[in-house]
């Protein structure tokens, strides 16, 4: 039975009940969040559910391709490497190391690069100019140069990561929120506001945040992908996670000596990056249409 | 406008000084001794020691070692290298043409292939080539691209065995290095095997430039069509319209030129990863670039080649991110105006 309209005003969604809708009106998006979900919930319980540890060598089963070839088993559900670790559980055990490092590094750059972007788009003149151009020689070093210096002062290892992505992805942030705020700042409303006698924290807080979350919100999905993209290549190319680790990009560049013989080994962690990064592109991709000046 | 180049250039020179300064701390930090990080002469004699501290002015304070070492890397001296013993500036130099080929055909790909299918996306009504191109430029966007280098020379080099993935050229062929510019090089060469060089050489450049390409690509696709997008909805296009004018010469001539400003924009933001990338495919296809050098820097504890190859790329990469703002300046009235606006 359809529904009837009784009343004739149509109810008035707020704010975020209009971007829910038009973000859930695109199967895409919604596609991607769920697939965001779902790795979150690995991320945090996926060493419990994993039938064997990362580390765990099976040797009658070496190299065994996955369960869908007619030499594979389901025991070992996407086959097995050269030293017979199961490739499902070390991808489990690993998706705390990329994904969940990936997370860390980005939520750590988004407070340094909020606190230091609001603080040098609110000043004004020299200031905001030294603050605001501070971290721009940063932003030229590309993150691979960043992560080779780090790794040439402090070694190769995960933790080392955490800097060398960190510092690559803060001036990204700095510079986003500093163009906000300062091109929010300049607008008719901001000045209301101060001529209602607000004071600046509270001119920051209640009137120009609210319109800079939008821009910082698309920002960080964008810095997650580029987060764990980074910490894979970093991985791969051994200046990052070191040979044992379950780290996507490390269990590449383990599987290369077995390249031609098993592809497998290469192809599912692959595989496994592209489809992680893609659903937070979908999610972001969704987010910024949902979030476009309406 | 000289104002503003007045400004530019004066933040180019802050930045160069924040950066030197960066590479200047780190290389207090480096586990080994000052004076092999410095110039890198292992197990120096004490008269080399006595002649790098005098250089280095190592026994003054801190700014005045700053300046001293800010002298030496502007006169071109990069120190020697940990490993080699040869001089990082000249093994630089030999190595910085292929990068910038890889580079450049890459980029040249991105654009040739990227601005059509980027004003296709935006002026076709078909619903499925429009979702098409989408999804394919955000899978480009998403892929490792590590990844997606070793599948494709599992492909097409191993499986089908169409194309060579390791190096510049083969080896069979004794080309004399003028510029450095492989393709160049064999086009000018005078063997009689010029021509098989120079298909040879195209051949070795399809995978490594592919792969760096894909990056640049989506982000000139993605561009391209929402400004694009942007620009058709404009009044005076409409007004073009109104004068009875052909789609073609509107697109061509009055809404493209629009739409390659923010593309322009963009290309300037990109660099950086775009660097970072050419690193990886460099390492992949064993290219005899700059990145390949830095990558087996950092795996021999070559302390100056990394020093001396930081500096030099991330210079480079904010001389052309500058230059790039300059040339998006000069072509847009609008952002002139503003310009003069806040002056």
């Amino acid at each position: 039975m359809p529904q009837i309209k009784i009343y004739q005003e149509d109810e008035i969604p707020s704010p975020s009940l209009r971007i829910w809708q038009v973000f859930s009106s695109n199967p895409f998006a919604v596609l991607g969040l769920w697939l965001v979900i779902c790795l979150l919930l690995l991320t945090v319980f996926g060493p419990l559910i994993a039938p064997y540890t990362a580390e765990q060598q099976d040797t009658q089963a070496l190299l065994l391709p996955p369960s869908w070839d007619p030499a594979g088993t389901v025991e070992h559900f996407l086959g097995t490497d050269d030293l017979g670790r199961d490739i499902f559980s070390r991808l489990l055990h690993g998706a705390h190391l990329t994904f969940g490092m990936a997370l860390w590094i980005v939520i750590s750059a988004l407070s340094v690069g909020l606190v230091i972007g609001s603080l040098s788009g609110m000043m004004k003149g020299i200031k905001s100019s030294i603050l605001g151009h501070l971290l721009d020689a940063l932003l030229s070093i590309p993150s691979m140069l960043l992560a080779i210096l780090v790794v040439a002062v402090m070694g190769p290892g995960l933790e080392n990561i955490f800097w060398a992505v960190g510092l690559a992805l803060t001036p990204q942030f700095v510079r986003s929120t500093h163009l906000a705020v300062r091109e929010e700042s300049q607008k008719e409303y901001v000045k209301a506001a101060i001529l209602d006698g607000a004071n600046p924290l509270q001119i920051f807080w209640f009137v120009i945040m609210p319109n800079v979350w939008e821009t910082i919100i698309v920002q960080t999905t964008l810095a997650i992908s580029v987060a764990i993209l980074d910490i894979a290549a970093l991985g791969f190319l051994g200046l990052g996670a070191q040979a044992p680790s379950p780290e996507w990009g490390a269990m590449i560049a383990q599987g290369l000596d077995n390249l031609l013989t098993a592809p497998w080994t290469v192809t599912i962690p692959g595989a496994t990056i592209l489809v992680s990064v893609l659903s937070i592109n979908l999610v972001g991709d969704g987010l910024r249409t949902a979030l476009a000046p309406r | 406008m000289g104002k503003y180049l007045l400004r530019r250039l004066n933040l180019f020179v802050a930045t160069s000084l924040v950066l030197a300064g960066v590479l200047f701390y780190t290389t207090g930090l480096f586990p080994v001794d000052r004076i092999t990080a410095l110039s890198g002469i292992v197990s120096p004699s004490p008269a080399q020691v006595e002649q790098v501290t005098e250089l280095y002015a190592l026994n003054k304070n801190t700014p005045l070692q700053f300046s001293a070492f800010l002298q030496q890397r502007l006169s071109g001296d990069l120190g020697i290298s940990i490993t080699s013993q040869q001089s990082v500036s000249q093994e630089l130099m030999a190595r910085l043409p292929a990068t910038l080929e890889l580079a450049n055909v890459a980029a040249l790909l991105a654009l040739v292939f990227g601005v059509p299918i980027g004003i296709l996306a935006s002026l076709t009504q078909h619903r499925l080539t429009q979702h098409a191109i989408m999804a394919m430029t955000l899978t480009g966007y998403s892929i490792p691209v590590f990844w997606l280098g070793l599948t494709l020379s599992l492909w097409f080099g191993v499986h089908l065995g169409w194309l060579p993935i390791s190096g510049q050229i083969n080896l069979l062929y004794e080309i004399e290095p003028v510029t450095g510019f492989i393709l160049f090089d064999t086009w000018v060469s005078d063997s009689e095997y010029r021509m098989a060089a120079f298909l040879d050489a195209l051949q070795h450049m399809i995978l490594p430039s592919i792969t760096l390409a894909v990056l640049p690509f989506t982000v000139v696709v993605r561009i391209t069509r929402s400004a694009m997008l942007n620009i058709m909805n404009q009044t005076f296009i409409r007004a073009a319209e109104a004068r009875g004018l052909s789609t073609a010469k509107i697109v061509l001539r009055h809404a493209l030129p629009n739409a390659l400003i923010p593309v322009l924009k963009h290309l300037g933001i990109m660099l950086g990863p775009f660097a970072s990338y050419s690193i990886i495919v460099e390492v992949i296809f064993s290219w005899p670039g700059v990145g390949s050098w830095l990558v087996s820097g950092i795996y021999q504890r070559d302390y100056t080649v990394i020093q001396g190859g930081i500096l030099v790329v991330a210079l480079l990469i904010m001389l052309s991110s500058i230059l790039i703002e300059i040339v998006h300046t000069a072509t847009n009235p609008i952002s002139r105006k503003e310009l003069y606006a806040s002056n």
